[in-house]
């Protein structure tokens, strides 16, 4: 591990809040990996589409490099092995939920074994864009097994931190439709024939995977974030979470010319 | 703001969200012994090399002349996955964790869109090897067995489960002698047991076989000795079929004009 972008918070994973011995993975290791092999910090950012996450993971990494340390990103269908596959799968529609729920495992794990262990065990900061939370909930909002979702991901690490940007699912829509000034198909869960009607089944099926979350935050102890202020007062607020972690100092930051367009 | 509630108040779609079939669903259902489905599952497993696939399609064609309803599935990769199991191979980035799930995953596609759909539909269907070649290859390769349970949970129970076993040795040999070309995960060599291709696949198909027999009693296996002569051992396979499975449930019927053109 580089001793210059160490975090100098306690390497946690060895304990929990309750001072009970944690292990860094949630149920056992991905066969070939041990605990204290894994140094690092990984944070992950999650929240429905339109929560903002994307401009807080892009703006974070530019003010964690200013700070020195290496930041690693991954996100969902980033694999090498399969985000093709997903790609045109999701181009079809012709794919079953469970088929989708495992190709997105694959994606993940190929991630996780090849970008964020790598990078953590030399002691980078990985920022997940979404992380198995996302995965979870929107396999058990089309009806597959909480427990059996939870039983996939048995080997990702547990996160450092979790952020939960927590948007209402209006303010989400507004968000998506100046985006791409078009909802799409994924977003508003149509698969699921909840209503033919977009703008409805698009809050429904954001408020589904909203309520999941909850779910999720409570077994998983998210931190959340009101996500429907700004982009400069929500990055304060992560920042200074960040920081209390990694030890670092201060938390003044300006976004470079860059960047400057996504602060507002 | 009004409007808003309105829209996100009649969400009692959610509670749909208990009727909806639950996925990992058709094992569950099948403690007592009975199947929500009409439909029958007769799987083979074992070892390459073992016979099993010899008999399966000598049972196969016993049926098929005999006029049965049936339907023949392999454990092969679909076109779901062929880019990225390609990919994956050719660069050798698969992991026991990724190799499996990619399975699991095409698996899931014909589970959904084959296997239960024709179950439902009152077919037999004939499966050349099923979940447990995955439970026996993938632990072989390190995965967690409780993992794995897990992540076939959707799978559909066999009626029925013949477990060929022949010598490891006759076995491979009959592999090696017929196909001198082993290929690089076929032969486990991502495992690291031995540089030579015809030595690790030796290894690595002893430790499938070890799994086999460890799952044997508690899964029900009809352990069949493939070193019997051909015509002998499909002998005892068919009158096993015939105690263990309703066969008269699949065959034709002699004047139902109906149930004649509703076939394929």
């Amino acid at each position: 591990m580089s001793r210059k972008n160490k975090p100098k918070s306690t390497a946690t994973g060895r304990k929990n809040g309750r001072g009970e011995m944690t292990s860094r993975f949630y149920g056992l290791p991905i066969p070939g990996y041990k605990d204290e092999e894994v140094g690092g910090s990984l944070i992950v950012l999650e929240g429905t589409d339109g929560s903002g996450r994307s401009t807080q993971i892009t703006l974070l990494t530019e003010w964690l490099e200013s700070q020195g340390f290496a930041v690693q990103t991954m996100g969902l269908r980033r694999s090498y092995l399969v985000a093709e596959d997903i790609d045109d799968l999701l181009a079809n529609n012709a794919v079953t939920r469970m088929t989708l729920a495992l190709m997105y495992a694959t994606d993940f794990y190929d991630q996780l074994e090849h970008r964020i262990l790598p990078a953590l065990r030399s002691g980078m900061v990985v920022l997940a864009d979404r992380y198995i939370y996302t995965l979870i909930a929107r396999g058990v909002v089309r009806g597959i097994d909480r427990e059996y979702m939870h039983g996939l991901y048995q080997m990702a690490l547990r996160p450092h931190l979790t952020f939960w940007l927590n948007v209402r699912p209006e303010v989400a829509f507004e968000r998506e439709f100046r985006k791409s000034h078009a909802i799409s198909y994924w977003e508003s869960g149509r698969d699921m024939s909840l209503s033919s009607d977009l703008f409805r089944s698009f809050i429904r099926y954001q408020s589904m995977v909203k309520k999941e979350f909850e779910t999720l935050g409570r077994r998983h102890t998210f931190v959340p974030v009101d996500g429907g202020r700004s982009v400069p007062e929500v990055n304060q607020e992560v920042r200074e979470r960040i920081a209390a972690h990694l030890g670092i100092r201060s938390t003044r930051y300006r976004p470079s010319g860059a960047l400057a367009a996504a602060w507002r | 703001m009004n409007v808003w509630e309105a829209l996100v108040n009649p969400l009692p779609t959610m509670q749909a969200e208990e009727e909806a079939p639950s996925l990992p669903a058709p094992q569950l259902l099948k403690t007592d012994g009975t199947r929500p489905y009409p439909g029958a599952l007769i799987v083979v497993e074992g070892i390459d090399g073992s016979g099993k696939s010899t008999q399966l399609y000598l049972l196969k064609r016993w049926l098929e002349i005999g006029g049965y309803r049936l339907h023949f599935t392999e454990w092969n990769s679909s076109e779901l996955v062929k880019s990225a199991t390609k990919r994956g191979k050719q660069s050798r980035l698969l992991t026991p964790v990724t190799f499996s799930l990619l399975h699991a995953a095409d698996f899931a596609d014909r589970c959904e869109r084959q296997i239960l759909p024709l179950l439902q539909g009152g077919y037999l269907v004939l499966a050349d090897r099923y979940i447990y070649t995955a439970f026996a290859r993938d632990t072989a390769r390190g995965c967690s067995p409780e993992w794995l349970r897990n992540l076939y949970r959707f799978a559909p129970l066999p009626d029925l489960t013949f477990y060929f076993r022949a010598p490891l040795e006759v076995a491979v040999n009959r592999i090696l002698s017929g196909r001198p070309k082993l290929k690089y995960y076929e032969a486990g060599m991502d495992l690291g047991l031995s540089f030579d291709r015809a030595e690790s696949f030796r290894v690595f198909q002893g430790m499938i076989m070890s799994e086999y027999d460890r799952m044997a009693e508690g899964d029900n296996f009809v352990v069949m000795d493939g070193t019997q002569q051909v015509n002998k051992l499909q002998k005892k396979m068919r009158e096993i079929a015939g105690e263990r499975v309703d066969l008269k449930h699949f065959r034709p019927k002699e004047k139902g004009r109906a149930e004649r053109a509703s076939r394929p």
